[in-house]
């Protein structure tokens, strides 16, 4: 009679495990006790015995496959015994789909909508999605790639009515109560502390329009994404030089004039080129690196800021690349940027040397992995390598990473051979 | 003011109204020459005569259906049922006869009686005779339920339940019958559905029924020395219930734990919490609603057991200020 081999269940706790290898083949003979294949469940990794003597066959599950626990995985057969019916067609068991619980009303708006039901934050008891979840996702603007979902907050129904009356975030309250549970007491103290009191405002502007999406922005990724920042200096007097020459060439050849972005914008794209992950977006549970190399530029307006891209910028020349941000800059000045202008970047570049800012760190624009704070070059004392202090154009420019994508030393490797063609233009030509 | 002990005035206003309206009657076991089981009666089958303080057999039935006939061929009795564990026998005519004439003749008829029954626990009578089953009653759509917790409600809510055109469920307990209260001589109602706060206070509210609203009364002493200032709402008649009162008392307090002797599971406490938690008090409530009542068991005879069975002053003490001091 057929026996079949079950996947064993190890521990109390265990759903499911995956298939190292088989150590028989198909259609060889074991002896019962025999080591048949190795599995691993989370914690460990163990041969599991032939439940009887026979012949291997049937086997359903191949290495690095993961199987519910006692489902059958194969069978061991005698001579010329045929595997039994339900064995003849192997097939993957299906995933399991987890219940999705939404309210009928929330099921019925969302299929009236055509909103994916998956995609929808529950808000209801035990994640359950309700009808204001729904309406929620069709009222949004656009739809962000990466939400992080909403903070819970526990706090009792005087406190949340209290912070409702005087405009309290209970997010930024300390509750005392159990569980830390915010109680109507915490709301008060937190209302007379003096720190947080706001200053009467001399005029009221609504967050609207390009305000409300930078604050969106910014804050989804200043709570998504951790950021790391470094800082480098670089001697700016190659760059001056090069930059100086590519000037009188623009000049005499009646090609628009090489700003300083320009030139930092072609070094970075050049560095992206070698450093892949910087150059890359968390979506989900993967890191996509990304075919295209697409330079933001962060321009600042009267009305908040815009980052238009320098597609491509990798393929393009020092002159492309100048010819286009003008034609960008001036179109972003007179608010006539295409969507297709300010889509697709895949890393930012904020210059505030022209403010005079020394130094400073910026927030990752979203969904990119990294962004690059340029600040102003100023002649300060340096000492040169001969040891002696001598006067030299430096700038100082700090790197902002997602530290979920990108470590320490991946970045400092990126800085480092963005200082060097910073430093020394020539290599640009590498 | 004279004081009387719970079971004289409940006497004083059987006799007061026996004596105002002839129609008024008394029909119990050995509620005549006995002077009924907790001598609640007593002396009033000598003033009012056989006529007017019938003595029965033992049929708990027999007494339901006498009154429901009585009241619905113009006499206002009061009945009697010696325990009120024995309610049960006489469900079939309270529950499927009393509670429902007025309704079934589109009020054309009508059922004015009283019936009167001890309930609760602390006498060492064990599970048969200790209970609190007022809820089987609240349940009932056309039955008034009143639960007095002083001698002075009691003689102001039983006249009040007398002069009432609705069969009424009056409970009253063994522990609160010698208990003396202030009670004025004159006759006066308590209008039913009104409830009263027993003491104010700001830092939680108690709802407390019968027995626990003395009880209620000395924790919230207690607790009035460690400064917490505990507000007891003694809601009186369970049904219909004043809402309102409740509800403001919560809104003010922000805080409300719910007494009763009766079991947890089942009990008024859950009717009391719903009630607050989908009212306008909900939006003031600063802790979870919180439960003390008997335990889910029968009352055992063992005296140290039946005290650990419901709910002590102790037990109100403790709940009380880990509620007010925000630990649950």
């Amino acid at each position: 009679m057929a026996v079949p081999v079950i996947m064993p269940k190890l521990e109390m706790s265990q759903e499911t495990a995956t298939v190292v290898e088989w150590l028989k083949q198909e259609g060889e003979h074991v002896e019962k006790g025999e080591p048949l294949l190795m599995v691993e469940t989370d914690k460990v990794t163990l041969e599991i015995d032939s439940p009887a003597s026979g012949i291997l066959a049937g086997v359903r599950v191949g290495p690095q496959q993961v199987v519910p626990v006692t489902e059958v995985i194969a069978y061991i057969l005698q001579p010329g015994e045929e595997l039994p019916r339900e064995a003849e067609v192997p097939s993957p068991p299906p995933p399991p789909i987890p219940p999705l619980a939404a309210t009928p009303v929330a099921q019925r708006l969302a299929t009236a909508r055509g909103v994916d039901l998956s995609a929808v934050v529950g808000t209801g008891p035990g994640g359950r999605i309700t009808k204001a979840d729904v309406e929620a996702v069709l009222a949004a603007p656009s739809r962000p790639a990466v939400e992080p979902p909403p903070e819970k907050v526990r706090a009792t129904p005087a406190a949340r009515r209290i912070a409702r009356e005087r405009g309290v975030d209970l997010l930024a309250v300390p509750g005392s109560g159990p569980q830390g549970r915010i109680q109507a007491a915490d709301v008060l103290a937190f209302t007379r502390a003096p720190a947080v009191a706001p200053a009467p405002a001399a005029e009221v502007v609504p967050l609207q329009g390009m305000r409300r999406t930078i604050a969106e922005r910014m804050t989804t990724s200043y709570r998504t994404a951790p950021h790391i920042t470094f800082t480098v200096r670089v001697d700016m007097s190659g760059f001056k030089k090069a930059r100086a020459r590519l000037n009188a060439r623009a000049e005499a050849t009646g090609q628009p004039h090489v700003s300083a972005t320009a030139l930092i914008v072609k070094a970075v794209a050049w560095a992206l080129k070698r450093h892949p992950w910087l150059n890359s977006t968390l979506r989900d549970e993967e890191i996509h690196l990304l075919p295209e190399i697409n330079v933001g530029v962060a321009v600042a307006l009267e009305e908040g800021l815009i980052v238009p891209v320098v597609h491509q910028a990798d393929r393009k020349s020092v002159a492309e690349i100048a010819a286009e941000m003008n034609d960008l800059v001036t179109r972003a000045r007179e608010g006539r940027l295409t969507p297709a202008d300010v889509t697709g970047g895949t890393f930012t570049v904020s210059n505030l040397g022209p403010f005079g800012i020394e130094q400073f760190t910026a927030i990752i624009n979203p969904p990119q992995a990294a962004i690059l704070a340029v600040g102003a070059t100023q002649l300060e004392p340096v000492v040169d390598e001969e040891g002696q202090v001598v006067v030299r154009p430096v700038m100082r420019m700090t790197l902002s990473a997602d530290h979920r994508v990108v470590d320490g030393a991946m970045a400092a490797r990126f800085l480092t051979d963005l200082r060097e063609a910073l430093e020394t233009p020539t290599l640009l030509l590498w | 003011m004279r004081e009387l002990s719970y079971a004289e005035a409940i006497r004083e206003a059987l006799r007061q109204e026996m004596q105002r309206d002839e129609r008024v009657f008394i029909i119990g076991e050995d509620v005549g020459v006995y002077g009924g089981a907790f001598g609640v009666t007593l002396g009033l089958v000598e003033e009012f005569g056989e006529e007017r303080v019938i003595d029965t057999p033992i049929s708990e039935l027999g007494i339901a259906g006498a009154i429901t006939g009585a009241a619905l061929t113009g006499m206002r009795p009061v009945g009697e049922i010696m325990f009120m564990d024995f309610t049960t026998l006489a469900m079939e005519q309270l529950v499927n006869q009393a509670a429902k004439i007025r309704f079934m003749f589109g009020g054309k008829a009508k059922v004015p009686f009283v019936l009167r029954t001890p309930a609760g626990s602390g006498t060492g009578a064990a599970a048969q005779h200790s209970q609190s089953l007022e809820n089987w009653f609240v349940h009932v759509p056309g039955l008034k339920v009143v639960m007095p917790s002083t001698p002075y409600d009691a003689k102001g809510l039983l006249i009040a339940s007398i002069r009432d055109d609705n069969p009424v469920i009056f409970i009253e307990h063994k522990l609160l019958y010698k208990v003396k209260g202030p009670v004025p001589e004159e006759p006066y109602t308590i209008p039913l559905s009104t409830a009263e706060v027993k003491r104010e206070g700001r830092d939680l509210t108690i709802v407390a029924t019968s027995i626990m609203v003395k009880r209620s009364l000395e924790a919230a002493e207690q607790l009035a020395q460690e400064g917490i200032e505990v507000e007891v709402v003694d809601p009186r008649t369970l049904k219909p219930l004043d809402e309102e009162t409740i509800i403001r008392s919560v809104m003010k307090t922000g805080r409300v734990l719910i007494v009763h002797e009766a079991c947890k599971t089942g009990g008024y406490g859950g009717e009391l919490a719903a009630l607050i938690a989908g009212s306008e008090a909900f939006d003031y409530l600063d802790a979870p609603i919180v439960r003390l009542a008997g335990r889910d068991m029968p009352i055992p005879y063992n005296r140290t057991l039946e005290y650990h069975t419901v709910p002590q002053v102790e037990n109100i003490v403790e709940a009380a200020r880990q509620l007010a001091q925000g630990r649950v």
